[in-house]
C-alpha cells in the first residue's frame, strides 16, 4: 500500500488580488521507503503541495478539492485536530532556510524534546535522552553538548540537521524535503543529502523531495515529477526522465542549465517569457506561451499520459518524435575572442590582504580579534577576459570583489587598475575611476532602491558622474534598457513591477552605465530561478563581446563559472589555493579542495550522481578569525599530512597560467617552487 | 550574563555621572547666583559672600563638583531653604506613593496588554482587533489630562461610584488606607501606557507569528496554545521589553500630570510645586532623582532583554 496517495488535489490561496490557483489538479503516490523528487520553478505549486499535505497552509490557503491518502486517513478532511497527531509525528517536515526555521530562544535540546513529548508521552528526562539520541543519528558532533546550545551559536549546516532532527525524532513514515539544501554551501548541501539517503534507509521511511535543482534531484530520486504552473506535466522514473525526456518544458529545464562537461562557446538554450500567473492561469496548456513546438492544439488542455503507462506526460508534441529542442546559436569568433583576453593586464592584485577587526562591547570598544578575509591573494586580470573566483561562503570572493571596485581598501598589497594603485587616489582621482569600475550585486530585490522610478535608478550614475545634459541622459537610459533586453517604456515603472529577471537586467544596465571595463558580478545569477538564469548568462556574455567588458564573476556555483570565465580563482578561507584556465582547473585539478569542490556539484545526471559516494568535503569551514595553521584546508583535507599544519604550502605551477598551493597536489608541479614574480 | 550585567551597570553609571555634571552647571547658570536665588533679591554683598563662604560656593567649580557627588553618593540631595527640609525628606516622603502609582500602572499595563496585543495578533483583521486597535488609538491620542477629567466627571461625578481626589494623607500607609481613592489615578495611568504597550505588542507578535519557527512549531504537530506560550511569547516581549525601558520617563511625566490633576500626594506634585515657586534645590534633587529611575529602568530593560534573547547574553 502506498505511504500517500494525492488524488485531483487542487489548492487555492485567497488573496486581495484574486484567488491563485497554486495546485490545480495533481495526483500522485508515494511507495514505502521510495524517495519522490518534485521538481519545478518557484512559483509551480511544488511548495504548496508539500504544504497541504502536512495542513500548514499559508493565510487565505485552503484544500479546495481532492483526496490525500496517507494510509487510511483522508488529510485534506481531517481538520487541524487530527492533523497534529500526525504533523512531526507519521509525517515529518524540513524547510529550506535554517537560519529562520530554528526558534532563537530555546535550546537545541528542548526543541527536539518537545516533539517528542508531544507525540510520545515521554518525560522531560527521556524526551532529552531522545534528542540528544536523534542529535548522534544526525551527524551532530558532540550531541551531549548541543542539547543545552542556542541555534545562533551553530552553522547552517549544522542547524538543517537539527531541523532534520526535529523532522525525525518520532521516526515518520513519511519525510517531506522542501529545498532542504538550498541556503547551505555546496560542500555541506553534499553532506546533508549524503546524510537524508542514509536516514531514508536506516528508518525506512519515504521521502517527498521538493527542489528547483535537477542535479540534486538525479542523485536522490527514485521518481521524478515535474511540475509547471500548479499542474504535474511529466513523471518518470529517474533514470527514464532524463535519459527519454518527453516534456518540451522539462527538456528546456535541462537545456537552460550549464554543463561540465560541455563547450562553453554555444549559447545556453533559454525558455523566452515567464510562468503564468496563476491568479488567471492560461486556457489550454500552460506551457504553450513559452513553447517551441507549441501549436492550435495546444489551447485544448493536454492530460497526463502517453503510450507508456510508467511514464506519462501532458503534451500533444511531446520531445522525441522527431521533434528536439534547437540547439541555440554558437557564440560567433569576434564574441569568442572577446572571452578570452587580449593579453593585456588591465587588473592586477598585488599581495592583498583585508583583515576586520572584530570589537566587542558597547561604550568602550575593545578589539578581541581580526577577521583575516582576505589574505596574500596575487592575481592579474587581462583586458576583456573573464575570471572566475568561487568558494564557499566565507572565503573572502566577495571581500576581493569590493576592493577590485574600491569599496573597499586591502589592509595592505594594492589593487593596481591600469597601473594605477586605487588605495592611493585621492578622492577626485578615485571618482573618476569609478565609473569605469562597476558592481552588479546578488539579490535583484534589495539592490535597486524600492521608491526610485527605473529611469532615475539609471540615471543616477550618469548625473553623478556628470555625463551629457537631460536629454542625452534619457536616451542612453532608454538605448540601456533595449540592450539588456527591455522596453524603452519600463523607465516609468518601479522595481516591484519587474520579475526577479528583470530586475536582473536592470542591475546589469546600471553597472553598464557608465560604460565601464570591469564588472563585477557577485552571485549574479543566484537568485534566479533555472530558466531565468540561462537567459542572464547568455546576455551577460553577449554584452562581454559587444563592450569588451572585462568580468570578475563570484559564485559558489561551478557550472556558472566555468560557462563564463576563462581563469579561474579557487579559493578557501581568504587564501587563493588554486588558479588557471577553466580547463586546468576543471580538467586538471591540482588543488584536493578544487577536486572536493568538483565532486560535489549535483549534475543533472543520474548516471553521474549515482556513482557518487560519502560527502567529497567533510566537515565545515573554520573561523576565519583563527584560521588552521600551515594549509588553511588541513582541517577537511583527506591527505592532509604532519608538513601540512608546520608549514604553509606556496603557490607552485602545475603548467602555463596554472598555480595551485598544496604540499600533496593531485598533478606533478612542473617547477619546485614559484619565484617573487607575480603569476599570470 | 554575569559580566554583560557588570558591564551595563558600568554604562548606567557612567550616565548617571553625565547627569550630575548636566544638573551641576544648570545650577551655576541660575540668573544671578545661587546665593541670590535662595537668600533673596535684596540681599547684600557681604551676606552673599558670608553665604557663599558658609556652603563651599567661593570654591573652584571642579571641587564644587566633587563635593556636590560626594553628597549625593551619601544619599544628600541638598536643602529647600523654601520649605525649610532637606530634599531627601521630601523624596523618602513622597517616593513610595509615586512607587505604588506608577508601578501599579505599569504592572497592569502589561498584564492587560501582552494578551490583548497577542489575542490582537491571532485574530488581526477581525472584530476584536479592530474594536481593540480603536481603543487603543483613542486612549493613545488622548492627553492624559482629560482622560482623567472624564474619568472623574463619569464615575465621581455622574455614577459617584468612586472619589474624585487620590487619598489626602501624605504617608504610604495613609495612601494604602484608603484604596478606592487610588483607583481613578491608577486607572487613568494604566489606561494611556497599556494602549501604547498593547500597540507594540500586537505588531511584534504579528511580526513573530510570520516567523518560519512558528510554522516549524506548527509542523511538530502543537497545539495552539503551547505555540502561543513556548514559542511566540518570549520571542515577541524582546522588542516590548526594550520598549518599557525607554517609556519609563515618559511614564513619569504622565503621572506628574496625573498627580496634579488628582491632587496624588508625590513627588510628581512636590516637583511641580517646586518649580512653580522657584525652589530650585527641590527641582535640581528631583531630577537628580528621575534620572537615576530612568537609567535604573533601562538596566532593568537591558537585563530583562538578555534574558529573553540568548543571543544578547552571549555576545
Amino acid at each position: 500500500m502506498s505511504v500517500l496517495e494525492i488524488d485531483s488535489l487542487r489548492t487555492f490561496i485567497k488573496q486581495r488580488s484574486g484567488v491563485v490557483r497554486a495546485v490545480d489538479g495533481v495526483s500522485f503516490t508515494i511507495e514505502p521507503g521510495e524517495t519522490v523528487g518534485l521538481v519545478g520553478e518557484s512559483g509551480c505549486g511544488k511548495t504548496m503541495t508539500g504544504l497541504s499535505v502536512m495542513g500548514l497552509l499559508p493565510n487565505g490557503g485552503y484544500i479546495a478539492d481532492g483526496a490525500i491518502r496517507f494510509g487510511a486517513t483522508d488529510l485534506a478532511a481531517l481538520g487541524e485536530r487530527g492533523m497534529r497527531r500526525i504533523r512531526g509525528n507519521e509525517i515529518g517536515i524540513v524547510f529550506q532556510d535554517p537560519m529562520t526555521s530554528l526558534n532563537p530562544t530555546m535550546t537545541i535540546g528542548d526543541q527536539i524534546a518537545e516533539v517528542v513529548r508531544k507525540h510520545r508521552r515521554a518525560s522531560a528526562q527521556a524526551a532529552m535522552a531522545r534528542a540528544e539520541e536523534v542529535l548522534a543519528l544526525v551527524g551532530m558532533p558532540r550531541p551531549a553538548e548541543r542539547l543545552s546550545q542556542y541555534p545562533h551559536q551553530l552553522s547552517g549546516g549544522l542547524r538543517q540537521r537539527v531541523m532534520i532532527g526535529i523532522a525525525l525524532a518520532c521516526e515518520p513514515k513519511l519525510l517531506i524535503a522542501d529545498e532542504p539544501t538550498t541556503a547551505l554551501d555546496v560542500t555541506i548541501q553534499d553532506q546533508i543529502l549524503v546524510l537524508l539517503d542514509s536516514l531514508k534507509e536506516r528508518l525506512g521511511m519515504a521521502v517527498l523531495l521538493i527542489t528547483h535543482d535537477l542535479g540534486v534531484i538525479a542523485g536522490r530520486a527514485d521518481r521524478v515529477l515535474v511540475m509547471y504552473a500548479g499542474k504535474i506535466v511529466e513523471k518518470a522514473a529517474t533514470g527514464e526522465l532524463f535519459r527519454r525526456t518527453r516534456h518540451p518544458y522539462t527538456a528546456a529545464l535541462l537545456a537552460s542549465i550549464p554543463k561540465l562537461g560541455e563547450p562553453t562557446s554555444r549559447q545556453l538554450y533559454s525558455i523566452p517569457g515567464l510562468p503564468p500567473d496563476l491568479s488567471h492561469p492560461p486556457e489550454g496548456c500552460r506551457f504553450a506561451e513559452r513553447c517551441s513546438f507549441a501549436t492550435e492544439d495546444c489551447r485544448v488542455e493536454p492530460v497526463l499520459g502517453g503510450p507508456d503507462p510508467s511514464h506519462p506526460y501532458a503534451c500533444f508534441h511531446p520531445i522525441g518524435h522527431g521533434s528536439t529542442l534547437t540547439q541555440p546559436e554558437a557564440i560567433d569568433g569576434h564574441q569568442q575572442a572577446a572571452n578570452q583576453g587580449s593579453g593585456s593586464d588591465l587588473l592586477v592584485l598585488d599581495h592583498v590582504v583585508k583583515e576586520f577587526p572584530v570589537t566587542s562591547g558597547g561604550l568602550l570598544q575593545r578589539s578581541v580579534g581580526t577577521v583575516k578575509a582576505v589574505s596574500d591573494v596575487t592575481l592579474t586580470i587581462p583586458r576583456g577576459g573573464t575570471l572566475g573566483l568561487v568558494g564557499e561562503s566565507g572565503c573572502g570572493k566577495t571581500t576581493i570583489g569590493r576592493m577590485i571596485v574600491a569599496l573597499e581598501r586591502p589592509t595592505s598589497g594594492r589593487v593596481i587598475f591600469e597601473g594605477q594603485d586605487l588605495s592611493a587616489l585621492t578622492g577626485t582621482e578615485l571618482r573618476r575611476v569609478r565609473k569605469d569600475l562597476q558592481i552588479m550585486f546578488q539579490d535583484p530585490y534589495a539592490s535597486l532602491d524600492p521608491r526610485m522610478r527605473v529611469s532615475s535608478i539609471l540615471r543616477e550614475p550618469l548625473q553623478i558622474q556628470g555625463a551629457g545634459g537631460r536629454a542625452e541622459q534619457r536616451e542612453h537610459v532608454a538605448s540601456l534598457l533595449g540592450e539588456v533586453g527591455l522596453n524603452p517604456r519600463a523607465m516609468e515603472l518601479y522595481p516591484h513591477e519587474f520579475s526577479g529577471g528583470q530586475r536582473q537586467r536592470l542591475g546589469l544596465a546600471r553597472a553598464l552605465a557608465l560604460s565601464p571595463k570591469v564588472i563585477v558580478a557577485d552571485e549574479p545569477v543566484s537568485a534566479l530561478d533555472v530558466s531565468i538564469r540561462s537567459q542572464i548568462l547568455n546576455l551577460m556574455r553577449r554584452l562581454q563581446a559587444t563592450h569588451g567588458l572585462t568580468y570578475i564573476v563570484i559564485s559558489h556555483d561551478l557550472s556558472v563559472i566555468r560557462y563564463l570565465a576563462d581563469r579561474i580563482g579557487v579559493m578557501y578561507l581568504g587564501k587563493l589555493v588554486e588558479v588557471g584556465s577553466s580547463s586546468d582547473v576543471y580538467d586538471r585539478p591540482a588543488h584536493p579542495y578544487t577536486l572536493g569542490l568538483l565532486s560535489t556539484i549535483p549534475v543533472p545526471d543520474p548516471d553521474v550522481e549515482r556513482a557518487k559516494q560519502a560527502a567529497a568535503v567533510a566537515g565545515e569551514l573554520p573561523s576565519a578569525m583563527h584560521p588552521p595553521s600551515g594549509c588553511r584546508f588541513r582541517t577537511r583535507c583527506p591527505m592532509a599530512r604532519e608538513q601540512c599544519a608546520a608549514e604553509e604550502p606556496a603557490l607552485r605551477s602545475f603548467g602555463a597560467d596554472h598555480l595551485a598551493a598544496c604540499h600533496f597536489p593531485l598533478q606533478t608541479p612542473v617547477s619546485p617552487l614559484l619565484g617573487a614574480g607575480v603569476p599570470r | 550574563m554575569i559580566s554583560y550585567i557588570i558591564r551595563r551597570v558600568g554604562q548606567a553609571i557612567i550616565v548617571l555621572v553625565g547627569v550630575t555634571i548636566i544638573v551641576f552647571i544648570l545650577q551655576h547658570l541660575l540668573p544671578g547666583s545661587i546665593a541670590r536665588a535662595i537668600i533673596g533679591p535684596r540681599a547684600s554683598a557681604l551676606q552673599i559672600a558670608a553665604f557663599n563662604r558658609q556652603y563651599g560656593l567661593d570654591r573652584s567649580l571642579p571641587i564644587q563638583y566633587l563635593s556636590f557627588l560626594n553628597q549625593l553618593i551619601h544619599g544628600n540631595l541638598g536643602y529647600s531653604f523654601k520649605q525649610n527640609m532637606s530634599v531627601d525628606a521630601i523624596v523618602a516622603h513622597d517616593l513610595p506613593n509615586d512607587l505604588l502609582l506608577v508601578g501599579a500602572s505599569l504592572v497592569l499595563a502589561l498584564v492587560i496588554a501582552i494578551p490583548v496585543g497577542i489575542i490582537q495578533a491571532v485574530k488581526r483583521n477581525g472584530m476584536v482587533d479592530y474594536v481593540a486597535t480603536g481603543i487603543s488609538f483613542v486612549l493613545y491620542s488622548m492627553p492624559s489630562y482629560l482622560l482623567g477629567l472624564l474619568l472623574i466627571a463619569f464615575f465621581a461625578v455622574d455614577l459617584r461610584y468612586l472619589p474624585a481626589e487620590a487619598p489626602q494623607q501624605p504617608t504610604i500607609t495613609g495612601v494604602l488606607s484608603d484604596p478606592a481613592g487610588l483607583v481613578l489615578p491608577i486607572a487613568t495611568l494604566t489606561l494611556i501606557t497599556c494602549a501604547l504597550f498593547s500597540r507594540y505588542m500586537r505588531s511584534s507578535a504579528i511580526d513573530s507569528l510570520a516567523q518560519d519557527y512558528i510554522r516549524t512549531a506548527r509542523a511538530k504537530g502543537l497545539g495552539q496554545v503551547a505555540i502561543l506560550f513556548r514559542h511566540l511569547l518570549r520571542n515577541s516581549l524582546i522588542p516590548v521589553v526594550t520598549l518599557v525601558g525607554i517609556s519609563l520617563p515618559g511614564i513619569l511625566t504622565f503621572g506628574l500630570i496625573v498627580e496634579q490633576l488628582f491632587n496624588f500626594p508625590g513627588i510628581g506634585l512636590a516637583y511641580f510645586n517646586a518649580a512653580v515657586d522657584g525652589d530650585y534645590p527641590v527641582v535640581f534633587g528631583v531630577t537628580v532623582l528621575v534620572a537615576l529611575v530612568t537609567v535604573l529602568g533601562n538596566l532593568f530593560a537591558d537585563v530583562a532583554y538578555a534574558i529573553l534573547d540568548p543571543r544578547v547574553r552571549y555576545d
